[in-house]
């Protein structure tokens, strides 16, 4: 356990034999640099191990002036070591220390501020080396948290300034490393904490058109679609955007990302979020249409197999008086046949798919059309001339089967409501999330 | 690719961990201090699930282990003299009960030093610098578990935080409007199986995410479109177990993908196949390949990612589902 990107240990570094005469070549070549690096990791935990712990109110002022490790010389020792090994994190944690505990006790606010800004540039440095380091984040955005108010400000001048300027900045750095590596979640979770922390928050609409564009320059970018999932939610739930209007223009989008790059999976977990719980019919079945055009184009995809027999399902657990349940039912269990065949790996989620629901509502079926049908006959037969010319129609086995399969077809027109309805009342986890099905 | 590739290469995988702190010339060991608890942890579960937890040191481990505690914080950092954090600090915990050590912690200064990471909304801090995300959340669940204070948390707290990090995949990120990543599911499934409240994910739509993690090499991806990766075999398949939907991926296919990352001369497993290892990797490998019921391995228990029998005598086991153990 410990970090979401593989440590920087040798992560992504190709295997390669060398011979014994190389590697003891490396080993020289490295031994320098080993007893320079020990030396300066000596020299600052040194200093760490006896003063950093002690808060600076725990001395008084002529004990501080005396103890040297809160010096810009520590200060000094911290930037070399943490230029040469940035996951330091107790490095970090001490370079915070001297800041707050010795110089900036001894700075006025405008050097802090410049303190500050020297930090940020260090941090843009080790970035750029080093751009998914979860220390590296966390100390920038120290920085941005502790940038002080303006002193005596002037009539047009703005005490929030700094934390204004810098933050806005942060927007900007963090959009160009979004640029080099659309989908760094460090730069996208630091993007969040910047828009939440700007002094001036920056409209919504504005960053669904940022999602807008990151995705019109790329359909794969996962990332974005979370953001956008993200600010659509906040805006409609704070009634800022109508939510059903907005809905389809996202379907829009979609099928246009859909037709360019029916394999990106990104879009089709997007659209089922948009498709929701499938409340409507109409939607649910002009999406349908849609997604089976592109079949038609595309006979192997696999994702529009899938979500054909996710959407046809919830057309039978919340439509199913109002659909064809027999022929859902067979496009289903025909889609979920092909989809064994082109994705054999996930086959047994297909199987398991094909025995829930799909396979009571077959079986439901069954005896709700074929009770009907046999009704119908029995019926005919009770009361055909023959029958009613001998009398045998008053026969009580007659009545007594008509009876079963009248009850038989209620039975079944209720279990398959009942399971509509069961399948609806767990849905509403959260808005557009399914459960049950 | 060479026939080595079809079968897990024990014996060199256990003289690698045992090299592993033996090179103290080697730069890298020493740039990577800040992680060494961590990796002992990391070795010894390897080797607990391999069968050869006798190959390090007991004694040697636990001084290791309490060396690094910082007794101004009541925590472990990972090295001595490194800041106490609550990564270091599960790690350490996590040594000591598999080496049933435990009496030498100073359990209740352990607990309030977690205990005190917890934010008001709910999440845990990695320290006092505030670094927020839901895998520290993980960390102080399973620690007070293992420790038996878990009554001390302030659960529906932890939970609501958690329930607030779902995303629109199903999905749980590191903080709240975080997009999904296999390691952040991972930590969320695992704290909410703990805190027996599993309710709260909408388990059709994260297996569906979840199965989708397999690339066509058999191995498996963190998050769309991303490269496969031998430790996804564990945070992908633990939460697929959690969820008791192991079977939605293919088993073989994975178990030839972390087989084939295996180095056959140097032992230790990388992150894919023709990369150099390391021992992150080599405990992943080796606890997803445990999942898919390899043979000759032990029980790991995906929750804790420790040995199953240990956590089941601790009364600990959850109702997760690991594929039958192969026999030969």
């Amino acid at each position: 356990m410990v970090g979401m990107n593989c440590p920087n240990l040798v992560h992504g570094v190709r295997r390669a034999r060398q011979s014994k005469e190389a590697l003891e070549a490396k080993r020289r070549k490295e031994q320098s640099k080993l007893r320079d690096y020990l030396a300066l990791t000596d020299d600052v935990l040194t200093r760490v191990r006896i003063y950093s712990r002690y808060n600076a109110f725990d001395l008084t002022r002529r004990e501080q002036k005396k103890r040297n490790e809160w010096s810009r010389e520590a200060l000094n020792a911290t930037t070399q070591l943490l230029q040469v090994n940035p996951e330091f994190y107790t490095v970090w944690n001490y370079r915070r220390r001297i800041l707050i505990n010795g110089v900036f006790p001894e700075s006025t606010p405008e050097q802090i501020k410049d303190l500050l800004t020297d930090d940020l540039s260090l941090t843009m440095e080790a970035l750029k080396i080093h751009p998914k380091v979860y220390w590296i984040w966390t100390h920038r955005g120290w920085c941005l948290n502790n940038v002080p108010s303006r002193p005596g400000i002037s009539d047009d001048g703005d005490p929030r300034g700094w934390e204004k300027e810098l933050w806005n900045q942060e927007l900007f750095v963090v959009e160009k490393l979004l640029d080099a590596d659309p989908r760094n979640f460090h730069a996208w979770s630091y993007r969040r904490l910047v828009l939440e922390s700007m002094p001036v928050p920056k409209l919504e609409t504005s960053e669904l058109a940022y999602t807008t564009r990151k995705i019109e320059s790329n359909f794969s970018n996962f990332s974005a679609w979370h953001q956008r999932s993200k600010v659509l939610s906040s805006l409609w739930s704070q009634g800022k955007l109508d939510e059903t209007k907005s809905k389809e223009e996202e379907f829009d989008l979609v099928h246009n990302a859909m037709y360019t790059d029916p394999k990106d999976q990104s879009v089709w977990i997007y659209h089922r979020w948009i498709i929701g719980s499938g409340d409507s019919r109409d939607i649910l079945e002009r999406e349908i249409a849609i997604i089976q055009s592109l079949l038609e184009e595309e006979p192997d995809s696999k994702w529009c197999m899938e979500s054909l027999v996710h959407y046809k399902r919830l057309l039978l657990r919340n439509h199913a008086s109002s659909v064809v349940t027999s022929t859902l039912t067979q496009d289903c269990i025909q889609l979920l046949d092909q989809l064994r065949e082109v994705d054999p790996g996930r086959r047994a989620r297909y199987y398991e798919i094909g025995d829930s629901g799909s396979g009571l509502t077959l079986t439901v079926t069954l005896i709700q059309h074929t009770s009907y049908i046999w009704f119908m006959s029995y019926f005919k037969r009770v009361l055909s001339i023959d029958n009613i010319l001998n009398d045998k129609w008053r026969d009580k086995h007659w009545w007594a089967i008509l009876l079963t399969l009248a009850i038989a077809r209620l039975a079944a027109a209720a279990v398959q409501t009942t399971n509509a309805a069961a399948a609806t009342a767990t849905v509403g986890l959260r808005d557009g999330s399914l459960s049950g099905l | 690719m060479s026939h080595e590739s079809n079968s897990l290469l024990i014996p060199l995988h256990v003289s690698y961990i045992q090299n592993l702190g033996k090179n103290k010339d080697d730069l890298m060991y020493h740039l990577t201090a800040h992680l060494r608890m961590n990796a002992i942890y990391w070795g010894l579960t390897a080797l607990c699930i391999m069968g050869h937890r006798e190959a390090l040191d007991r004694d040697e481990m636990i001084d290791y282990v309490m060396s690094c505690w910082d007794e101004e914080t009541g925590g472990f950092g990972a090295h001595p003299d490194h800041d106490a954090h609550i990564l270091s600090t599960l790690s350490a915990i996590q040594i000591l009960v598999t080496q049933d050590a435990i009496e030498r912690l100073d359990i209740n200064r352990v607990v309030k030093f977690i205990l005190s990471l917890q934010q008001p909304s709910g999440v845990f801090a990695g320290d006092s610098f505030g670094e927020i995300d839901t895998r520290f959340t993980y960390i102080a669940v399973n620690a007070l578990s293992l420790l038996g204070r878990l009554k001390e948390l302030n659960v529906e707290k932890t939970v609501n935080y958690i329930v607030q990090c779902r995303n629109f995949d199903g999905g749980f990120g590191s903080r709240i409007g975080a997009e999904s990543h296999a390691g952040q599911v991972f930590v969320c499934c695992a704290a909410l199986t703990i805190l027996d409240r599993l309710d709260v994910i909408d388990t059709s739509m994260l297996s569906w995410w979840l199965a989708e993690r397999q690339l066509p090499n058999g191995g498996l991806n963190g998050r769309p479109e991303k490269l496969e990766d031998v430790c996804y075999s564990f945070w992908v398949l633990s939460s697929l177990s959690m969820l008791k939907k192991v079977h939605y991926i293919d088993s073989d296919k994975l178990i030839s993908f972390i087989l084939s990352a295996q180095d056959p001369e140097g032992g230790g497993i990388a992150d894919r196949p023709g990369d150099m290892p390391d021992v992150f990797h080599t405990h992943f490998g080796v606890a997803g390949l445990s999942l898919l019921g390899y043979p000759g391995l032990v029980d790991i228990d995906p929750v804790y990612c420790m040995p199953a029998a240990l956590i089941e005598k601790m009364g600990l086991r959850k109702g997760w589902q690991a594929l039958e153990r192969r026999t030969g």
